[in-house]
């Protein structure tokens, strides 16, 4: 059953078609893998399913709502929740804080805020650093403390973009566990990366875009089969 | 109808002045993101310089922003490389609190030298003027806007053909690539702060003679410093010359039509309406 | 012009990324910041002891304190504190500084004084009518300005204050324009025909003073402990990532907007009853949204003592200059004679001079203290504890 349906999804700005003509679907409690050059427009349809800003042209369409024009509270609200390429850590207030803000998604009281609160650090492993400010976290933490953050606002779908840049292998490793762990849960997600390694892991399905369009979809062995993916990501090096 | 054009003239006429005002804070915004709140009080400053400069020495007004213009400049070099430079990594609205803090100084500084007596430059033209169809146009308010023409057109050749002129544009376009590309950016910063304040330390001249000195002038020229650019768009030199002469008009004919009194009024509320509709500007250059 | 060369310039990209490193750890040491009880002690019994200890003798302090003139600076800091934590919860703990909240404070004046002047309206029902209006007003103010981000929301908010102090002034008919309003005598405040007070001395304007600080600290401290602090902060940190987690910017701005505009307009009521004497370049004015910021700067922004701390430091500071004394106490001491040219100076202009000394505060405070007195030894200790709050 799918819990999101693109539907024909373009994006222009101004001149620029940012993304065109896009139309997929991911199934509840998948994993799915978004990929393409850098410029294919990733972000851009993240930033569109999310509310931060409307697609031009086509529908959205998030369990059975149709979610274009949203404003992005709304679309937390309704379940659906996205980390973002370059981090935003509330720098100025602590690591339970921040995934606090998270939680108070979900309920009025502090109390409560926090337990669930602990409980999204615990999964991310930063316990250790619970009262630090997050301005002061290495790029690793910061990235954690993200998804904990966003975990606590109860998703049932998790736009993860890349999650795992500017990472090294260890912290890696310990984002894919913890991808891994999500699914788990029953939480959905989508996945944009350029770890081909770690995609190529996790995802039950891929789809690739490039220049903003939709260039292949299918289960990670076919794509890396597909000569067209591979010929985008070789002439865009 | 005479009203009307009467009214249009003398507001294109202002308009020049307010130009440059307003090119002087759209450079300086342009290349330091910093909006600086003291920019009528260095308007005020080059009023003051000009004042004393006439009844101390009997220099012309007009003639006398052969002083005001270097002076200024490098008052304003001086500011940027002390004060300002500090705070261009910061948050937005301390470099604000900052200029402001600044303006409060010179212009209580101002007050303390001189007090707040109204001062009054009269010069033997102060109040003539002439008459064409009907229409009288004021005298000084002409020979400003023609020196203002006059140093609009050197402000375009330089930015246009000098190579510091491209450099600053290079800085206010995309201050990092222009880092990169070896381009001293601090000078840059540096040299637009000092423009920036020339440009209204000579606005200043230029209208001494038809208006009153006073050390609160400054706040005033700000705001509607801030009209123009965010009218003309931010960073636009063009967009601020076009903002000034709008402002001008609006400013002019909105005085005959609501009553004196509401002049301001009508500025604020053009520049909130910019604000909400087109806050790009005229001219749109991005901003933050 | 040369070029400074491509080396340098490179050399230049690569410095700023250390620098970025130091800052962070700096941040991080920077710990015991504005937030709250992450620690399970919750506030500390001593910090409760002591604060109900103060409080208890500033009740007391009209009993033992004869001087009027010390009761007026009293009243004069407590109206201070209001505004400053007033404007404290939109500027301090939501991040939207606003240059123009005199809108409010004076809102809160004319409403208050032209009730009770025009209409024989007593001041306590007239200042709940100044709370409704400036409750309005920030309301229609923030569906304007709060589209705008930055420094073009600091421009909007100035833009607005001064269409009213403009309004104010030619509106004469309601405002009396630029005469202002004159006060002439408060009635006594009564309950069933017993007389509670009348406001002949200044005793209750320090007790009406002292209870509106008490509000908005507690205003302050609850919101710093509630859902709203945490929302508040959150968009002051990161607009975008508050928005995407759930926050509604335009519910949340706007409900910090007008608790602020609410509680600055008591402190704009207060001052027009205690002075008796208002007009639009005292309470609408630029320079008074400017010393509103400053009271919190001075002291650090988005923390519950830092107003109080500005208070403390702004208002003896002005009133020495005012009244001359740093001028009498130069003279007195024999630094400076007082037939000397630089002795008739200080006498007759040291009393202007309060608002050059905003200008020099505001430069001093932003170059060097930033985060005002209360982060600036917070740096300092932070050096010395490096990790937990």
């Amino acid at each position: 059953m799918a819990i999101l349906e693109i539907k024909h999804v373009s994006k222009f700005f101004g001149g620029l078609a940012a993304n065109s003509d896009v139309s997929f679907e991911v199934e509840q409690g998948m994993i799915m893998g978004l990929i393409g050059p850098n410029g294919a427009g990733k972000t851009t349809l993240f930033n569109c399913i999310t509310g931060y800003y409307p697609p031009s042209k086509g529908e959205i369409i998030f369990d059975g709502k149709t979610m274009n024009g949203l404003q992005p509270d709304k679309v937390c609200k309704l379940g659906m929740a996205r980390t973002w390429q370059k981090v935003r850590p509330l720098a100025k207030m602590s690591v339970v804080d921040n995934v606090m803000v998270g939680a108070l998604c979900r309920t009025n009281s502090l109390k409560v805020a926090r337990e669930m609160a602990m409980e999204q650090v615990k999964v991310v492993r930063l316990d250790h650093r619970a009262n630090f400010l997050a301005g002061g976290l290495p790029i690793g933490e910061r990235k954690k403390l993200e998804v904990a953050r966003v975990l606590a606002t109860q998703p049932k779908l998790l736009l993860l973009d890349e999650v795992m840049g500017g990472l090294n292998p260890a912290e890696s490793e310990e984002i894919i566990q913890l991808i891994l762990d999500i699914r788990k849960l029953g939480i959905t997600q989508m996945v944009i990366e350029h770890d081909m390694k770690a995609i190529m892991r996790i995802s039950d399905r891929i789809v690739v875009l490039n220049s903003g369009e939709k260039l292949a979809e299918g289960s990670p062995e076919e794509i890396v089969k597909n000569t067209e993916v591979v010929a985008a990501y070789l002439g865009s090096e | 109808m005479n009203i009307f054009i009467q009214s249009l003239i003398s507001g294109i006429l202002i308009g020049g002045v307010y130009a440059l005002i307003g090119i002087g804070l759209t450079i300086i915004f342009g290349v330091m993101r910093v909006i600086n709140f003291a920019h009528g009080d260095l308007l005020m400053l080059g009023m003051y310089g000009t004042y004393y400069l006439f009844t101390l020495f009997n220099i012309d007004p007009f003639v006398s922003i052969v002083f005001t213009i270097p002076l200024m400049f490098l008052y304003g070099g001086f500011l940027q490389k002390f004060f300002i430079n500090r705070v261009l990594g910061s948050l937005p609205q301390n470099q604000i609190l900052l200029t402001i803090g600044m303006g409060l100084i010179m212009s209580n500084v101002v007050m303390l030298a001189f007090t707040s007596d109204y001062k009054i430059l009269s010069t033997t033209y102060s109040s003539s003027s002439f008459n064409i169809m009907g229409i009288s146009i004021s005298s000084p308010l002409l020979i400003s806007f023609a020196i203002t023409a006059v140093i609009t057109a050197a402000l375009y050749w330089f930015l246009l053909k000098t190579d510091t002129g491209q450099a600053i544009r290079a800085t206010a376009q995309d201050r990092e690539a222009a880092q990169l590309m070896g381009i001293n950016v601090k000078r840059m910063s540096i040299i637009a702060f000092g423009l920036g304040s020339a440009l209204a330390g000579t606005a200043g001249a230029l209208i001494s003679p038809t208006y009153y000195i006073f050390p609160q002038v400054g706040s005033i020229f700000t705001l509607k410093a801030f009209v123009i650019t965010v009218l003309g768009g931010m960073g636009s030199i063009v967009g601020a010359t076009l903002g000034g002469i709008l402002i001008g008009v609006a400013e002019s004919i909105g005085g005959v039509y609501f009553g004196s009194g509401w002049k301001e009024v009508v500025v604020f509320v053009l520049f909130l309406l910019v604000l909400l509709f087109k806050p790009a500007g005229l001219m749109g250059k991005s901003n933050t | 012009m040369t070029p400074t060369g491509g080396i340098s310039a490179l050399t230049k990209l690569f410095s700023t990324k250390p620098q970025k490193i130091i800052s962070n750890l700096l941040i991080g040491a920077d710990t015991t910041m504005k937030f709250p009880l992450n620690n399970n002690k919750g506030i500390s019994s001593l910090a409760v002891i002591t604060s109900l200890v103060i409080i208890a003798l500033l009740f007391m302090l009209p009993n033992y304190v004869q001087s009027t003139y010390a009761l007026h600076i009293m009243i004069l800091i407590f109206i201070n504190i209001v505004m400053g934590s007033s404007w404290n919860i939109l500027g301090g703990y939501t991040g939207q500084y606003s240059v123009g909240h005199s809108a409010y404070f004076g809102v809160g004046a004319y409403t208050t004084l032209i009730l009770m002047q025009f209409r024989q309206i007593p001041p306590w029902y007239g200042v709940w009518a100044g709370m409704l209006a400036a409750l309005v007003i920030a309301l229609i103010i923030g569906s304007i300005c709060f589209r705008l981000r930055g420094p073009y929301f600091v421009l909007a908010s100035i833009a607005v204050a001064e269409i009213f102090r403009v309004s104010a002034l030619n509106l004469k008919d309601i405002t009396n324009g630029a005469e202002g309003i004159l006060t002439t005598e408060i009635p006594p405040f009564t309950i069933n025909g017993t007389v509670i007070t009348d406001f002949a001395s200044k005793v209750p304007f320090y007790y009406t003073g002292l209870v509106f600080v008490l509000i908005v600290i507690l205003a302050t401290w609850l919101i710093q402990h509630s859902k709203l602090g945490y929302f508040f902060q959150a968009i002051r940190e990161d607009q975008d990532a508050a928005h995407s987690l759930g926050i509604s910017l335009t519910l949340y701005k706007n409900t910090a907007l007008g608790i602020s505009a609410i509680l600055t307009s008591l402190a704009g009521s207060l001052y027009a009853l205690y002075v008796g004497f208002i007009d639009p370049t005292t309470v609408l004015s630029l320079e008074l949204s400017v010393s509103i910021v400053l009271i919190c700067i001075i002291g650090g922004i988005g923390t519950i003592f830092g107003p109080i701390i500005g208070a403390l430091v702004l208002v003896p500071l002005s009133e020495a200059l005012r009244s001359n004394m740093v001028g009498e106490a130069l003279i007195s001491s024999g630094l400076v004679s007082a037939e000397s040219k630089f002795g008739n100076f200080l006498t007759e202009n040291l009393s202007h001079a309060h608002v050059l000394i905003y200008g020099i505060l505001v430069v001093v405070v932003i170059l060097f203290m930033p985060d005002g007195v209360l982060g600036f030894f917070r740096a300092l200790s932070a050096k010395k504890h490096k990790e937990t709050v």
